[in-house]
């Protein structure tokens, strides 16, 4: 068997909105090895949760191969929902019902026995924390709370692969913290993890391997490190005072330069990259004062996933803020 | 094997949910009796065609139970709505629990509580005179199981259709209610109806069940609108549940 436990051709789905065909998702390769976490980063709307309800046989592929834990998505649907669970956004718990009575139908549902699923429920109310309400109905549950308990009934029946899908959103720093050490414990107890995400911290800090996603396409693909890399060298931003029309020729200059790779506007800032940001920073002041142009503040930062985001799309992450088609 | 008890799992959810839930089971209860004792008054004093074989409430009474049934199996697109917003489904969706169980655990839960409150009808009814015939109720009850499961089954698709779009499903829902009532000659028989409108009638199941309800509780199995309804209700039962499943499996929602 080999270790690539995800692994998509030209995978593609389109919507029809208006009357027009979307394509939500436009060839995506994909490849995810055992025991990683692999992120997805994208804004809203990229098509990274279409990609993933695909993967989780919740959505009908249009074109392309998908093959989750050695079965097609197309023709094994069912061989794939047993050895893969899902934590929706939504999360999907019963709010009726209460938690450990969610874990044993889930447990039930996936064809265990009825002590199976009580001893297994037990395991993880123990490992998520949850045995303080564990006997209270699911709708008096914190946000937090009821996040760890979709997880814990995502991985009821020891998935092969568990796909979160924005699995911190809403959740406050205490909770997103605690979540992703649970994820990590995942991974390390031999659980390949897939997870989209929107938030460029989350995809840096948990995942092994990431993909970026942008309008259905991979943008870029790798370990944070090596997408990091690519960028080579440190990002600056210059805010030079009442530039106005003038912000042009001041970026185009510094483009010229030897030691500048890329110069790029941002409203009324300009973002350069460079290959050693402590020593380009004097330079860069002194060439503008021989210019003429005062400057009001200067940045200086490592390249963050957002700035490979940015290379690639032209665009930020952080601005690219609107839902899109879901 | 699996499929049983997938479904046997997925009725136990609801079914000990409800029963958990006081409100729910009073509501239940007291509905139908509230038909019964704030209706039934008013027919005493009529008499026309469709009134003179036996008493009132031997015709009224199949006619409140075939509505409790349509009317459950429309209703039951609530909680289904609730379900799809909270992600319940597709999360019951992605595990490997049969389809049909998905949709039928459910249904089958709906008819089970309201064949509970239908006894509990029927018992008071004795009451007010209704005669039991035991073979003619329960053919009657085959009846209803498939009546409320074809609304039921229908209204899951739409819901799971239109993305449990709440405002427009409860659109449709109430927008079928009345004209299903009226058409099925629940509260007064067709008979007194212009022929147009009996006409009209004929693309509404419940109006098969009524009719056919009529026949059986006087303990007319044999009858032409028994053996209609049969002819009409079953393969209907079959081709929307064959649909409702199609779109469980297909579902963008």
């Amino acid at each position: 068997m080999s270790n690539t436990v995800i692994r998509t051709k030209d995978l593609q789905k389109s919507f029809i909105v208006k009357k027009q065909a979307v394509k939500a998702v436009d060839g995506v390769d994909l490849e995810v090895k055992a025991g990683e976490i692999f992120g997805f980063l994208g804004p809203n709307g990229a098509g990274k949760t279409t990609t993933l309800r695909m993967l989780a046989t919740l959505l009908p592929v249009d074109g392309g191969e998908a093959t989750v834990a050695g079965y097609d998505v197309r023709k094994k649907p069912n061989e794939v929902r047993k050895h893969v669970g899902y934590v929706s956004q939504l999360g999907g718990a019963d709010d009726e019902a209460t938690g450990l009575e969610d874990l044993l139908l889930q447990g039930r549902l996936y064809g265990m026995s009825s002590n199976q699923a009580k001893q297994r429920a037990s395991e993880l109310i123990k490992a998520l924390q949850l045995e303080e309400f564990a006997d209270r109905k699911i709708r008096t549950y914190s946000g937090g709370q009821k996040r760890r308990l979709n997880v814990a009934s995502g991985i009821m029946h020891k998935p092969d692969v568990l796909f979160l899908d924005e699995p911190t959103t809403g959740l406050d720093p205490q909770n997103r913290a605690n979540l992703w050490e649970q994820v990590r414990k995942l991974r390390d107890a031999g659980t390949t993890i897939f997870l989209t995400t929107h938030y460029l911290e989350e995809a840096d800090a948990l995942s092994d391997r990431l993909a970026i996603m942008d309008n259905g396409k991979i943008v870029a693909e790798g370990t944070p490190r090596e997408l990091k890399a690519k960028i080579a060298g440190d990002a600056v931003v210059i805010k030079p005072q009442r530039a106005g029309h003038a912000i042009d020729a001041i970026s185009k200059y510094l483009a010229e330069q030897p030691f500048v790779k890329e110069a790029r506007i941002e409203g009324d800032a300009i973002r350069l990259y460079v290959e050693n940001g402590s020593q380009a920073l004097p330079k860069i002041i002194t060439l503008l004062e021989t210019k003429k142009v005062l400057v009001d503040a200067v940045s200086l930062s490592q390249p963050s996933l957002d700035d490979v985001f940015l290379m690639q799309t032209g665009r930020s992450l952080r601005d690219t803020g609107a839902e899109g088609v879901k | 094997m699996k499929t049983l008890s997938d479904i046997r799992l997925l009725f136990m959810r609801l079914f000990m949910q409800y029963l958990r839930n006081p409100m729910f089971i009073f509501v239940n209860i007291t509905t139908p009796i509230m038909y019964l004792v704030l209706f039934m008054p008013l027919l005493k004093k009529l008499s026309g065609p469709g009134f003179n074989s036996g008493h009132v409430v031997q015709i009224f009474l199949p006619g409140i139970i075939a509505l409790l049934f349509a009317m459950a199996g429309l209703f039951s697109v609530y909680p289904t709505i609730f379900e799809l917003k909270g992600g319940l489904i597709e999360r019951f969706r992605v595990t490997p629990a049969s389809r049909f169980a998905l949709l039928i655990g459910p249904i089958l839960m709906w008819n089970a509580w309201t064949l509970i409150s239908s006894s509990v009808i029927v018992a008071i009814s004795v009451l007010f005179g209704f005669h039991i015939h035991i073979l003619g109720l329960l053919v009657f009850a085959v009846l209803l199981v498939m009546l409320l499961t074809i609304f039921a089954a229908w209204v899951t698709a739409i819901a799971i259709f239109m993305k449990g779009e709440i405002t427009s499903i409860s659109g449709i829902v109430s927008g079928l209610n009345l004209p299903i009532l009226l058409l099925a000659g629940v509260m007064l028989p067709l008979s007194l109806a212009p022929s147009w409108m009996r006409d009209l009638a004929h693309i509404n199941p419940l109006y098969y069940v009524v009719e056919a309800g009529r026949a059986l509780s006087v303990g007319d199995t044999s009858s032409y609108a028994v053996r209609l309804a049969f002819a009409v209700i079953t393969p209907l039962t079959i081709y929307v549940l064959w649909w409702a499943i199609r779109v469980y499996q297909k579902a963008v929602a």
